[in-house]
């Protein structure tokens, strides 16, 4: 019993403590805004004239730290030229949802462009992104609107001579510069490791943009030791094996395995032929192409000209709604003979041959053809069918998914263009340190995904005898989007100014540890063909910032605070 | 016997109104959230159109009601809708994990309840010397270390830097079992299950070891130990066979609820080594917004849980004579 | 039960009766002191509160940097730096003072384990006050009500409650708030079902006393300290809970929490770095925070594990 009271007295006496501590921690200590330049004497209008503070959308730290810290120094950068700018973190979905369905009411926000092979063609880029046609509901989510700019971007899409249309992306990459249509930030460096005991260096294929992670290392990589397999990570789950369904990304890395495409993107960023042997403009919208003889599905069944039509046409039927966007353009599809198709187009598209003939997959009719009849009575669509064994054409042949663990591909030897190594398997490791430890320890050979520090994994693979290292520009690229539609992102010189005061070098350096290149185009340097070397980004830090600031016509207050030019108010609230 | 059967019936009823009561509250909770439930699946390319037709596959057309009323008809065939992520029946993804999390969770079981019990057994016995003070801080610390932060110790320690154990997944690569049970009864497979169990049951065996001490303290004072040691019999004969033995029941009771636990709750562990699990699966969800997955993740969860809570309710009434079956509890 | 063994009261309450609640609250912390000294489980418990609770309160004048600043040498960013006499702990990858985080970690720390406390105590105590004081139908209601909070995975629901409402820790004291005061309640519970027998209850009824009065003024402060001693326990919940929610990428990034600490050295690879000095410090800080609650709750078996006992 007295020990029960004495239990008593313990809790009092550490209550009072804790209630000391809850009084005292409620006191906010607030750490004062740096005072910036001393201002000159205050317009007499400033307090309607102050600039609301600006909110930066971000994805959280814990789940994309780069662009959480490149909104930091972009924020840091705002405050040197007297603007409240406030980092507000949230997931991406979240982010996602307001950027694209409430246009009107974000300031700024971390975006990123991925890279995917079809958008080796400038097309994607130049046209969705910035044309003021998406700019209600598609891509164009900054509200980008510049007539002379959408005349470029409709002209290039039409002009099938390469000389002609570089002229003209170089044309658009210039006006989106001088309007900094987007806050560009970097290129990062793709970083891919792989065991050089385990595959030969030479047999390991480096592919534009994308670096040594493609279709063109897995066919030619060949294995010099006992080792035959290609074990690489991936740090999310597959969701579907399916010809028709455009998932997650690593659901892609093992489609274009097992189907085949009539065209595929070569290691230097253009389309070369495939499955068809030739591709050939007879005119600006009619194409002739030629199948390779005696190609054949899993099964055994040859691929024929009928194949392929469907393939084409499945997407119209609408239990495809993902690839209708790169047939819609098609016209008609004629078989002329069991390897020959021509395709008529109801316009010219100049990205026809990376967009749609190297996008598509070739799936076999006497397999999906029934499955889409039987679809059209049912609510569900091609998407949500998953076939127990995927059949294809492509290199690899399905062996074995086990979900949340690893997919088995093995190769096809039966294939025009066999892969060397005799398996494909890619292990789904979400934890970064783990996956880092498997290449080390040699439980994967090929690193194709690393989120992490690239200065760490330098160090490791240059401690490593068994590890080589290769890295790429990236043909995406990470930007911060500022809101067209609002103010004061609407004044190209505040625009203007936030891009000269922006240190991209420094983010590079910082955040990336150098394994990134500043960026000021939506084209990537590792694109030479397309890229305009010498654009009027502008640079130069906070001072040239100033600037252009002062020459619009802002002003400061007293306190350092940036004000809108005079006869301009700040509509927004705060 | 009558009144302990009219316990169970009255506890089996409360324990469907409960599942009920959950299932309805996750339903609201999940269609109340903010954002559009398709979003992350609608590409902005998709013209209002193809918008349409994707909520209706889903039955996110209808009234609220009556989506509601329809969960509830297919929650009692045990049918939880289609992942909007894999295209696929929630039910179909989530036995694809669920063994695994079983595995995890028994295997880690089995290593905190034995190296518990044993463990309080000896506590108990040398009570009242440093070894008893230093026993039950050591225990305490493994009950107050953060989850990820003993996994990657571990995963350093006896991966990456001694190489006796693979450092994630389920199974070596490319391996293809031909059963549940060859998988089981696999060494690979079993290697790789030892350093999520172990970093599992590290958290876990505070509990029965600390219950395992205590009880046998209290034991150790009832009269037919008083009894026994007054025969003269050895003090190890009396701490396994009267003491040890009675004080492991309400242990026992314990696995029972801490099971239920530990369902949906080993999600740490599963991401730090990337274990094919429930708990993964339903961050995965989570974060992608596949709300009908993160939902079915969730109610299986739970259903867990209460019938775990429903189960150590009767296994209490049949060990503890002190429970009485009059009104209420 | 185990339980009423070891909370029986002394009649103080007779005594004090008519002095009401402040009058036993008082008793019970003068008592407070003496006790302190003479339980070293206890003491150690309140010196590692008190500890981190002065570290908490002097952070700005501990920690020699801003805890987000990125620190330039000669304008040299230094990141990734072994511990040294400028950095006792090193810096983070992205330049910043580990060991100014380790300190400004314990504001938060402390901050959050003590709302998510007093949410579990106060909710907690309510309902096991009312449900054992009324039994009945209040009792049953409040029981399935319990009963429900029982059968809702935590973690899972975390998971979900701080992914939709976005990543804020008052999200997560907000999810302990709604689930965890259960076990808390319980015990409560069955505590005021012993106590309400009492004589000194019984006496207070006579004398007329209504209801209310009995409950918070007879009743109340004999299950204060196991109600306290639940706190104890919530906190280093809390704690835990942040610390796991941050991993899994559901954290917030504004609060330089030692949660937060953890998952940024897990984000850039400290321990493939080998940057010990990183990833150790914050774990060792937040399990002494969370044994500190366990000791100052010693006997920590019974708590642990309300079901067993308390039915």
């Amino acid at each position: 019993m007295k020990k029960a009271a004495k239990w008593k007295y313990g809790l009092m006496a550490t209550t009072v403590l804790l209630g000391t501590v809850l009084s005292a921690c409620t006191s906010e200590t607030q750490t004062q805004p740096k005072s910036t330049d001393t201002p000159k004497t205050e317009p007499a209008d400033a307090k309607s004239r102050e600039i609301r503070t600006l909110q930066i959308l971000s994805r959280p730290q814990a789940s994309a730290p780069d662009e959480y810290e490149r909104a930091n120094l972009i924020a840091g950068a705002m405050k040197e030229l007297g603007i409240n700018a406030e980092i507000k973190a949230m997931p991406y979905e979240q982010q996602s949802d307001i950027v694209w369905y409430k246009r009107d009411e974000w300031d700024m926000t971390g975006w990123q462009m991925a890279a995917r092979p079809e958008r080796l063609d400038p097309d994607e880029f130049v046209y969705n992104l910035f044309h003021s046609s998406t700019a209600k509901d598609g891509y164009n989510f900054i509200g980008y609107n510049n007539p002379e700019y959408d005349k470029i971007a409709e002209q290039q899409r039409i002009t099938v001579d390469r000389e002609e249309r570089k002229n003209l992306i170089f044309k658009a990459q210039e006006l989106i510069a001088s309007d900094v249509a987007y806050l560009f930030n970097v290129h990062p460096k793709l970083k891919y490791v792989y065991n050089h005991q385990v595959f030969d260096p030479n047999s390991v294929v480096e592919m534009a943009g994308m670096g040594i992670r493609n279709i063109w290392t897995y066919l030619n990589a060949a294995p010099i030791g006992q080792q035959k397999n290609m074990v690489l990570n991936s740090n999310d789950s597959v969701q579907a094996l399916n010809p028709f369904y455009i998932s997650g990304s690593f659901d892609s890395w093992v489609t274009e395995l097992i189907w085949d495409r009539l065209m595929r993107i070569d290691k230097d960023g253009l389309p070369k032929p495939w499955a068809a042997e030739s591709v050939t403009w007879k005119t600006d919208t009619q194409i002739e192409i030629k199948l390779r003889a005696n190609m054949k599905w899993h099964d055994g069944k040859p691929v024929t000209a009928e194949d392929v039509k469907f393939s084409y046409e499945a997407p119209l039927t609408g239990e495809v709604p993902m690839y209708k966007p790169f047939v819609e353009i098609i016209d008609k599809i004629d078989i002329k003979d069991p390897l020959t198709l021509e395709f008529t187009l109801k316009r010219p598209w100049a990205a026809f041959e990376t967009a749609s003939l190297s996008k598509l997959n070739l799936v076999p009719k006497h397999i999906w053809g029934p499955i889409i009849e039987d679809l059209k009575n049912k609510p569900e669509n091609a998407e949500s069918y998953q076939e127990k064994t995927p059949i294809g054409s492509g290199p690899f042949k399905y062996e074995n998914w086990k979900f949340k663990e690893e997919v088995v591909l093995s190769a096809n030897t039966e294939h025009f263009s066999p892969p060397k190594i005799e398996k494909w398997i890619m292990r789904e490791i979400p934890n970064t340190e783990a996956s880092l430890g498997m290449i080390e320890n040699g439980e994967i050979n090929f690193l194709a995904v690393f989120p992490g520090d690239g200065q760490l994994l330098q160090q490791k693979v240059e401690a490593s005898p068994n590890l080589t290292m290769v890295t790429t520009t990236d043909l995406g690229f990470q930007f911060f989007a500022m809101n067209h539609r609002r103010p004061p992102f609407n004044d190209v010189a505040f625009r203007r100014a936030l891009a000269a005061a922006v240190d991209r070098d420094m983010m590079a350096q910082v955040v990336y540890k150098g394994f990134a290149e500043p960026g000021d185009s939506v084209i990537s340097p590792a694109l030479p063909i397309w890229k305009n070397p010498s654009l009027p980004y502008p640079s130069g830090g906070v001072e040239e910032a100033k600037k252009i600031l002062q020459e619009a016509g802002y002003e400061w207050d007293a306190a350092g605070k940036l004000l809108y030019p005079a006869g301009k108010k700040e509509e927004l609230g705060k | 016997m009558g009144n302990r059967s009219k316990f169970i019936w009255s506890r089996l009823a409360q324990m469907v109104l409960t599942l009920w009561i959950i299932a309805t509250i996750l339903f609201f909770i999940f269609r109340l959230m903010p954002g559009n439930p398709l979003v992350a699946y609608i590409d902005p390319t998709f013209t209002k159109e193809q918008q349409d037709i994707l909520m209706a596959q889903f039955g996110l057309d209808k009234p609220l009601w009556m989506q509601y009323l329809i969960y509830l008809a297919n929650l009692v065939q045990g049918e939880l809708g289609d992942s909007f992520k894999f295209r696929a029946p929630v039910m179909e993804v989530i036995w694809g994990v669920l063994p695994n999390t079983l595995y995890l969770m028994l295997f880690s079981f089995v290593i905190a309840y034995l190296v518990g019990i044993l463990g309080g057994v000896l506590l108990a016995w040398k009570r009242k010397t440093r070894f008893e003070t230093i026993g039950i801080i050591a225990t305490l610390f493994t009950r107050s270390a953060p989850q990820m932060w003993v996994g990657m110790i571990v995963l350093v320690i006896f991966s990456f830097h001694l190489n006796w154990f693979p450092s994630g997944g389920a199974s070596a690569t490319g391996v293809v079992y031909a059963s549940e049970w060859e998988k089981l009864t696999s060494l690979s497979f079993l290697k790789h299950l030892f350093l999520p169990s172990l970093t599992a049951a590290i958290y876990l065996m505070g509990l029965p070891l600390l219950l395992m001490r205590s009880n046998m303290l209290d034991v150790m004072g009832e009269s037919y130990v008083e009894v026994a040691r007054m025969r003269g019999l050895s003090e190890q004969r009396i701490m396994l066979k009267y003491a040890a033995r009675n004080a492991a029941l309400p242990v026992v009771t314990a696995m029972a609820v801490g099971i239920g636990y530990a369902l949906g709750g080993n999600v740490v562990i599963e991401m730090v080594f990337s274990w094919p699990g429930l708990g993964r699966l339903l961050v995965n969800a989570v974060s992608a917004s596949d709300y009908a997955l993160a939902q079915g993740a969730f109610i299986l969860s739970a259903a867990v849980m209460v019938i775990m809570n429903f189960v150590a309710d009767i296994l209490y009434s049949f060990l503890d004579p002190r429970v009485t079956f009059g009104k209420g509890r | 039960m185990n339980t009423d063994v070891r909370m029986e009261q002394r009649p103080v309450q007779v005594a004090y009766r008519k002095a009401g609640f402040l009058a036993v609250l008082g008793k019970n912390l003068a008592g407070a002191f003496r006790f302190l000294k003479n339980d070293p489980f206890s003491m150690t418990g309140a010196v590692i509160y008190l500890f981190f609770i002065l570290i908490a309160l002097f952070a700005p004048l501990l920690a020699p940097y801003d805890p987000h600043e990125m620190i330039k040498h000669n304008g040299k960013l230094a990141f990734n730096q072994p511990p040294s006499a400028e950095h006792w702990l090193g810096t983070t990858n992205m330049g910043r003072d580990i060991f100014s985080q380790l300190v400004y970690g314990a504001k938060p720390a402390m901050m959050v384990g003590l709302t998510a406390a007093f949410f579990v105590v106060v909710v907690g105590t309510l309902v096991g006050l009312f449900a054992g004081y009324y039994k009945g139908r209040v009792d049953g209601v409040l029981m399935r009500v319990t009963d429900i909070a029982f059968g809702i995975p935590f973690e899972p629901f975390v998971i979900v409650l701080v992914a939709f409402l976005g990543p804020s820790v008052w999200n997560i004291v907000l999810a302990m708030g709604l689930l965890l005061w259960r076990d808390t309640a319980r015990v409560i519970r069955s505590q005021v079902l012993t106590v309400r027998e009492r004589s000194f209850v019984e006496a207070a009824k006579i004398s007329g006393a209504s209801d209310l009065r009995i409950l918070f003024v007879q009743v109340a402060p004999n299950i204060l300290p196991l109600s306290f001693l639940y706190g104890s326990l919530a906190m280093g919940w809390a704690i835990l809970t942040e610390a796991a929610v941050s991993f899994l990428g559901f954290g917030d990034p504004a609060m330089m929490s030692w949660g937060f600490m953890l998952n940024d050295a897990y984000a850039s690879q400290a321990l493939s770095r080998e940057a010990y000095w990183w990833i150790i410090p914050p774990g060792i800080f937040i399990m002494l925070t969370v044994m500190a609650g366990f000791y100052i709750g010693r006997g920590s078996e019974e708590i642990l594990y309300p079901r067993l006992k308390n039915q």
